[in-house]
């Protein structure tokens, strides 16, 4: 047992050391590793991965609450499109084809993979538009300087769309869908980077939550799998997130844009061969 | 109560909230795992085995599950663990609702309330589904 045990620890700390220096998530690396590497099927790989996905947004959140990034009211609003789509993702995780699964998640590593050579600078609005004004979405962020600079949200609907989208990945797949989560609120509702980095990172845990209740109600989550990985992707994410302000993380970018198009290419290549 | 005082509650209570029923969690997983390995090292490879091929324990019913802790079962132990981790993001989301009722803003009420009622609509989907 304790070959095994150390295996699966020795898996989840790496994917999530891995996930918290790329900011990608643990889940986005601890699927693929379970499918290729432990030789699970895909359906237990999301199951265990989504719970890990829970402890460590839980784990990774709290100091960036703290701190003030996280904007909770925008979290609250476009948390209501993630838990509709995981709830929708989850379910049909039980029914749909392994190969779809797989075919999915090579597409959703291509859209991290361009997220992380795509990210670019913060757009600040000055004035939101009325729904956004609505509901109180607006926050402050400190700039280079150190001065603290208000920003205002726009296009509310058309961000929770995209959340939906986010949400339905995340259940269907495993995986935290931040890289999908950030695009939305950064690109479309021009909320800050950091911002929507700190929110999606918040976020995360309620979505995940949310298929993960319906893997777990639905008795499709090998505990003997998840609880070791939950751990060691949550000491893993921890480690990393220690380690991350001593690193240059651009220097690492084309390292996670070369591993996150291996795994597209690895589960593209088991969809149509059929493995 | 100004907007200010509601902001400050969420940023200093919803990370102790999220942190205490983290380790909480974590606490339980590790003791179910020093279980498995002190009294049923077989159970943990034969399991192991059995879901590589894809056979799963299926549903399970929460009153037994309770029951078998009792007896100190490691799976029981370990399913609870998983359970106690997946209130992490439900707790917080009970902890805004109730924060927002207290505030009288129903617009987050009524947005916190969504994601809750999402949460049991998933236990419920995983339940027939």
């Amino acid at each position: 047992m304790l070959e095994i045990l150390i295996n699966l620890l020795a898996l989840a700390i790496g994917a999530g050391f891995v996930g918290a220096i790329s900011g990608l998530g643990g889940g986005v690396f601890i699927v693929p590793a379970l499918v290729v590497l432990a030789h699970m099927p895909m359906q237990v790989a999301i199951g265990a991965s989504l719970i890990s996905v829970v402890a460590t947004s839980a784990g990774a959140s709290v100091a960036f609450v703290r701190d003030g990034w996280t904007n909770l009211k925008v979290a609250m609003v476009l948390e209501c499109a993630t838990v509709t789509g995981a709830v929708i993702g989850a379910y049909l995780a039980g029914v749909v084809p392994t190969v779809v699964l797989e075919l999915l998640f090579a597409a959703m590593m291509l859209q991290s993979a361009y997220f992380t050579v795509s990210r670019r600078g913060d757009n600040i609005l000055s004035q939101g538009d009325p729904l956004a004004e609505q509901l109180e979405l607006s926050g402050e962020v400190r700039d280079e300087t150190g001065a603290m600079v208000r920003y205002e949200v726009v296009k509310v609907p058309q961000g929770g769309a995209l959340m939906v989208v986010a949400g339905l990945m995340s259940g269907l797949l495993g995986i935290g869908s931040g890289a999908l989560k950030v695009m939305a609120m950064d690109y479309i509702m021009h909320v800050p980077l950091k911002v929507s980095s700190a929110t999606s990172n918040f976020m995360i845990g309620v979505t995940a939550g949310a298929g993960a209740l319906v893997f777990l109600a639905r008795g499709d989550v090998a505990t003997t799998i998840a609880a070791p990985v939950a751990i060691g992707v949550t000491a893993g994410a921890l480690a990393g997130s220690r380690v991350l302000p001593h690193i240059k993380v651009e220097a690492l970018r084309m390292v996670f844009v070369i591993i996150l198009v291996l795994i597209a290419a690895e589960m593209g290549w088991r969809a149509m061969s059929g493995i | 109560m100004p907007k200010q005082e509601e902001d400050r509650i969420l940023r200093v209570w919803t990370p102790i909230l999220l942190r205490t029923i983290l380790i909480a969690a974590m606490a339980v997983l590790v003791a179910g795992l020093v279980l498995t390995y002190t009294y049923a090292p077989d159970y943990f490879v034969d399991r192991y085995n059995a879901v590589q091929q894809g056979h799963l324990i299926g549903k399970e019913k929460f009153g037994t599950l309770i029951e078998r802790i009792h007896s100190g079962n490691p799976h029981a132990v370990l399913t609870i663990g998983l359970f106690i981790l997946t209130l992490v993001p439900l707790a917080r989301v009970a902890f805004c609702f109730i924060l927002f009722i207290r505030e009288r803003d129903y617009t987050y009420v009524a947005f916190t309330a969504y994601v809750l009622a999402g949460l049991i609509v998933g236990v419920l989907v995983g339940r027939v589904g």
